[in-house]
């Protein structure tokens, strides 16, 4: 034994330096917070509010930012899944990624516009309970400087390396829930997907318009 | 389907029964008279308030009116049959008098247009501490419906805390200008006779938009008749032979004020979506399916499945295989 460990004593140090330095190393941390739903949804937050809605960048570098945050902390796919719902099965596989890219275009310029609009509120997380077979709920409260209050849910599911966002439920309103509400009565009116993403499209240029335009 | 052969078959009586009446008269007299301003211009034959004690209200009109233009037009859409899931997702928007809706819908948006909208701009000149004091005002004066509505749900506390903040309110409060309750912790919440109805288990019905009124549905039809003709004290008000403009303009506060309060919030789900009225169409169920919960989120059963037994949200990827590193070993 002592030959052993005389011999690799090299070897042994590198190990205990290794298991210390990653023991303090903030990337353990962030271990924690991608498994863990309410400092999921903090760490997302602090981000946000910290990176972007307080930061003093020029307004098309934020929206780049929160594009980011937007694909990092979301599962956008398996949103889009749900919104298209039944139709989901009969789209092809261009048909998809058009409708996810636009998708993801409408959120991040529909969100982008509202920057200007933050006025120090405050993220309280409330609760945390099971949802599915490998997910949470995370409640939280948004606080203005009034005191006023209202309530924001987060859908999470684990996924492969962390979990991700998959629904925004606020004051009651699934916004998963709406937009696959509206898409369908868009798609029978269209007569199919295809309409639903030129429409998409068409609403994209004009939500990137009006974010050009305030601000 | 049964509710849609019952519509359909009605249209057909009501269209029938219609054509003795003096049907121009009628509307003209609700569109344009007693409608809004509840001034009596002479019509009271199709009332279906008879007693002195159910008299009709501001909102009753809007409703009598409505019911009877649903009537005459609003006959039951099919579901489509081009496309295989288009059934499925068109009773999930429980709306089968969509074609009607949409007009109402289109009549309610020229009327806030030219309207509602510059009332509201006009009453923004009020100071907005004022204006908070007239919604609570408001909120306080209705508070005898949440009441009722609460003690016929059985919810005892709830109850217990809706009669505290009317006590508190309308004395340390003023005539319930200042939200003092809400300090003392005891928070508003909002009840009505359609809420009631869903706890009894009465079935939502099918989507409704309503001119001025906005969305409803069947059954809160139902409830709006029920609470604006018995708890509701501008109903006890209008019992007591006062004029009937005075809640003529209660109601039309009443309107601005609720417009007002949600004008930030419709202005983003208007620009945010390509289909306002679908988009608001579902805001409006789901806002009512958590009132009805009484704030509870929405269990994850309730969400639309696709495939069975399946999370709704689950990853359309399969996670990529396990790779251990073996940093060690190297």
């Amino acid at each position: 034994m002592i030959y052993i460990a005389t011999k690799n004593r090299p070897l042994i140090l590198l190990l205990i330096i290794l298991i210390l330095s990653l023991g303090c190393r903030p990337s353990a941390a962030s271990e924690d917070w991608s498994r863990d739903p309410k400092a999921f949804v903090q760490h997302f937050a602090d981000i946000g509010i910290s990176q972007i809605l307080e930061s003093d960048n020029p307004k098309t570098e934020k929206t780049e930012q929160f594009r980011q945050l937007f694909v990092e902390a979301f599962d956008i796919p398996a949103i889009g899944r749900f919104v298209l719902g039944r139709y989901w099965r009969q789209t092809k596989e261009d048909q998809r990624t058009l409708f996810l890219g636009f998708f993801e275009d409408m959120i991040v310029y529909t969100w982008s516009r509202r920057f200007g609009q933050y006025d120090g509120q405050t993220l309280r997380l409330e609760t945390n309970v099971p949802d599915g077979k490998n997910g949470a709920l995370v409640t939280s409260s948004i606080i203005d400087k009034a005191g006023e209050t209202f309530t924001i849910s987060w859908r999470l599911r684990q996924r492969y390396q962390s979990l991700k966002i998959v629904d925004v439920i606020i004051e009651g309103v699934s916004m998963a829930i709406t937009y696959r509400q509206e898409y369908s009565s868009v798609i029978r009116r269209e007569n199919g997907i295809d309409g639903l993403i030129d429409e998409l499209s068409s609403q994209v240029t004009r939500l990137k318009e009006t974010a050009a335009a305030t601000n | 389907m049964a509710h849609l052969y019952i519509i359909e078959s009605s249209c057909m009586v009501f269209q029938q029964m219609l054509c003795y009446a003096d049907w121009n008269n009628i509307t003209a007299n609700y569109a344009y008279g007693d409608l809004i301003t509840g001034f009596d211009s002479g019509y009271y034959g199709g009332s279906v308030m008879c007693s002195h004690y159910l008299e009709e209200t501001p909102i009753t009109r809007l409703l009598i009116a409505f019911i009877m233009a649903l009537f005459l037009l609003g006959c039951a859409s099919k579901p489509p049959a081009d496309n295989p899931d288009a059934p499925a997702a068109w009773a999930e928007e429980n709306d089968p008098l969509e074609p009607f809706n949409r007009s109402m819908y289109q009549l309610d948006q020229g009327l806030d247009t030219v309207l509602v909208r510059p009332l509201v701009i006009t009453y923004r000149v009020i100071p907005k501490p004022a204006r908070r004091a007239i919604s609570n005002v408001i909120r306080n004066a209705r508070s005898p419906i949440t009441l009722a509505n609460d003690i016929l749900q059985g919810e005892g506390t709830r109850a217990g805390i809706t009669v505290a903040r009317l006590i508190i309110n309308s004395t340390l409060g003023i005539a319930g200008m200042f939200d003092v309750a809400s300090e003392f912790g005891l928070p508003y919440h909002y009840e009505d006779f359609g809420q009631t109805l869903a706890a009894w288990g009465v079935n939502e019905g099918p989507f409704l938009y309503a001119p001025i009124l906005g969305p409803l549905s069947g059954r809160d039809v139902v409830g709006l008749t029920v609470d604006s003709l018995t708890f509701d004290p501008t109903a006890w008000y209008g019992w007591a032979d006062n004029p009937r403009w005075h809640q003529a303009v209660y109601f039309g506060v009443m309107v601005i004020d609720t417009r007002g309060n949600n004008w930030d919030a419709l202005e983003e789900l208007r620009k945010s979506s390509i289909d306002y009225y679908a988009t608001l169409r579902s805001a409006y169920r789901q806002t009512r399916d958590k009132e009805i919960r009484n704030g509870a989120p929405q269990p994850i059963e309730d969400l639309p499945i696709f495939e069975e037994n399946e999370d709704p949200f689950s990853s359309i990827k399969p996670a990529p295989p396990v790779t251990v590193t073996t940093a060690i070993n190297e």
